[in-house]
């Protein structure tokens, strides 16, 4: 989910009644499931895809598509999935680029600087270990800290930080393969904690991304009358870019868009609780206001009524940034975004409940096939 | 990884390795020092992997463990300190988060710091869990006013084990006073380096424990310990001099006490560190071949010289 809010968005905000709403009891969801898809979000959040760097993260989903769907990269690099003929044709995109870091340069003592990609708190990076990724390999280092660590009376660092790869000459780092443009992150591990949490970092938006595999999976191609039109997009951290060329590309012809990303909870003990409240493991979210979105009510009561007698959790809520959905409503392009509650978003523990990614495959499924 | 029996697993892994273990190297055994949890005062599941890395070692009274290399006179002493300031758990919430307390002292100022954000384990008596110190979700800080510009603290610190409860929290094992440490995760990088917390002071262990294993034949007795408390009141270096000196020489290994508690029994005062870079971070830093360097070097200064 990126971080874009403008000042008139941040009032807009302000002035909304927030709030967040249960729709139904939670689910009860097979553990099998559970299972299934903590394995896929295991590989997709320990392959690393910082923002123009996705092609490793691509080639995961491209490997867990169903065997009959065909799939097309375009040129910004977004993963086209089309299935079904006609009219409404809906849209789900979700993104598959995380956070990090890129490399700007190389410098004599054969540290390097790096500039942010994404929006994140980097004084978490400070002081751990680190993965250049180069076009042949991954190169271990650690994100230096700061030299006056032991007395500095602040949190941030004062003059940023740097990456070291062990090596003492501008020469040794190169002739690692380490170049200028290399993207850097730390150490990804998908840990499961108690039930059915897990924490990671890049769920934002990986989640987003296995569900829609799932989804995908699990669609009943004959009961779609209708074309939906699945993406795995590219950038959407640094500016919603990839989104930006694909709702370019397809204009005024779809009837619907879906993003499918993070919805950034403050059900968590160190954020404010007046909006964004969504309790984690009671169901995926309708996102009906963000930093650059807002959904029509009509739009929101739509997917209400559809959910209302499958038994489906929904949660309903507020938060901010902004998705993938956004570049659509430059076209006129009605935008429902969905997703799954999160905790410490963009940070290196992002923390979620597996239920919620089940529930959240499964409302994709009955939109592409009932709305 | 499988948190739920991560002690036992480190233990079996230990017992595991492959024969002759003296075939190890000082630097392998870095890194699973390094791997280890050890807070200060609650050193008993490091304790217990290197019983059994190191066969014939016991605990003593403080909970030192102690191997001794020889006989007869005169008595040598190694030391290498094995524990490390850490956190217990302080209290458990109504809603299943845990709050911390600080265990020794001697802390730059960032040390707390090293825990935001980032993910923990909680050593209870039967395993290991693993969870997350909370911070503020980026998005939800936007247009809002900015996160406080100093130090991050203990006293902000909730550890979140996705529990929804404090019922949960004592199903899953966890009790008031477990230690509670970063998740330890060494990492090599560059040549033959090698980062984690407490890079040095484990990585001088190493040396000691290698040092054991290859069972030099030695002049007189030495005793090597790798001693608790170091970060509190040195009471595991005191019970070490009490219970089994007075000792003709010690050699601390990465470890400085105070002059204060340094007295006769010690000897002959002698101290070796392995040089660390980022020194007090969680990537401190040493070089593999210096705790190879340091090895050689403790193995020809104990050796029965003909």
């Amino acid at each position: 989910m990126t971080l874009k809010c403008g000042v008139v968005i941040r009032s807009l905000v302000s002035m909304v009644v927030l709030f967040t709403t249960t729709f139904h009891a939670s689910a009860q969801v097979d553990s099998r499931r559970v299972e299934a898809v903590a394995g896929l979000l295991e590989e997709l959040t320990e392959t690393y895809g910082v923002s123009g760097d996705e092609q490793r993260v691509r080639a995961v989903v491209e490997r867990h598509l169903p065997a009959w769907a065909k799939p097309r990269v375009d040129e910004s690099g977004n993963l086209w999935v089309r299935v079904g003929q006609g009219d409404p044709v809906v849209v789900f995109i979700a993104h598959m680029d995380e956070v990090g870091f890129q490399v700007t340069e190389l410098l004599d003592d054969g540290s390097l600087q790096i500039r942010q990609r994404g929006g994140f708190y980097p004084h978490l990076w400070e002081a751990t270990p680190a993965f250049v990724h180069t076009a042949e390999t991954r190169v271990p280092g650690i994100f230096m800290p700061r030299d006056e660590h032991q007395v500095t009376p602040t949190r941030r660092p004062p003059t940023g930080f740097r990456v070291s790869v062990g090596m003492s000459s501008r020469a040794a780092t190169e002739a690692l393969g380490v170049r200028l443009g290399d993207t850097v992150t730390n150490p990804k591990e998908f840990v499961r904690l108690a039930g059915t949490r897990a924490t990671a970092r890049s769920f934002d938006d990986r989640a987003g991304s296995t569900a829609q595999l799932v989804a995908l999976q699990s669609l009943d191609l004959n009961a779609l009358d209708h074309e939906v039109i699945f993406i795995w997009s590219t950038e959407e951290e640094v500016g919603l870019i990839g989104a930006t060329a694909v709702a370019d590309n397809l204009g005024f012809t779809p009837a619907r868009v879906h993003a499918v990303d993070t919805f950034v909870s403050s059900a968590a003990p160190v954020d404010r609780q007046n909006f964004a409240f969504t309790p984690l493991g009671q169901g995926p979210v309708a996102r009906g206001l963000d930093s650059s979105s807002v959904t029509p009510r009509a739009i929101i009561d739509g997917l209400l009524e559809l959910v209302d007698g499958h038994n489906l959790p929904l949660q309903l809520g507020a938060t901010n940034g902004g998705t993938d959905g956004t570049p659509f409503r430059n076209w006129g392009i009605p935008h429902m975004p969905i997703g799954w509650p999160l905790r410490y978003s963009h940070s290196p523990i992002e923390l979620m409940d597996l239920h919620d990614l089940v529930v959240l495959s499964d409302l994709i499924q009955l939109i592409a096939e009932e709305w | 990884m499988s948190y739920q029996l991560l002690r036992s697993a480190l233990i079996v892994a230990f017992l595991l390795a492959p024969y002759p273990l003296t075939a190890q190297t000082a630097a392998t055994l870095s890194e699973q020092f390094i791997e280890m949890t050890a807070v200060t005062g609650y050193e008993q599941t490091a304790a217990e992997q290197l019983l059994a890395m190191l066969p014939g070692t016991t605990l003593d009274r403080a909970g030192n463990v102690v191997g001794v290399l020889g006989a007869g006179t005169p008595v040598r002493l190694l030391v290498c300190p094995l524990d490390e300031v850490g956190y217990v758990v302080g209290r458990i919430t109504d809603d299943g988060y845990l709050r911390l307390r600080r265990v020794g002292v001697g802390i730059p100022n960032l040390f707390d710091q090293g825990l935001e954000g980032h993910r923990v384990t909680v050593w209870s008596a039967t395993k290991a869990t693993p969870g997350v110190v909370s911070i503020p979700s980026t998005h939800l800080g936007r247009g809002r006013a900015s996160m406080p510009d100093i130090p991050f603290d203990v006293d902000d610190a909730y550890v979140d084990i996705g529990a929804n409860s404090a019922n949960e929290v004592q199903q899953l094992g966890i009790r008031l006073l477990d230690a509670v440490a970063l998740a330890k995760r060494p990492h090599r990088y560059g040549e033959n380096l090698l980062a984690g917390p407490e890079a040095g002071r484990r990585a001088g262990c190493a040396a000691l424990a290698q040092t054991y294993l290859d069972q030099p034949d030695v002049d007189g007795t030495v005793v090597i310990t790798f001693v608790v408390e170091s970060h509190l009141r040195h009471a595991g270096l005191l019970v070490v001099s009490r219970q089994l000196g007075p000792f003709a020489s010690t050699w601390f290994i990465n470890y400085d006490p105070p002059e204060r508690i340094i007295d006769e029994r010690f000897g002959a005062i002698k101290h070796s560190d392995v040089p660390v870079q980022f020194s007090e971070t969680a990537v401190e830093t040493i070089n593999l071949e210096e705790v190879e360097t340091l090895t050689t070097q403790i193995s020809a200064e104990i050796k029965k010289h003909p």
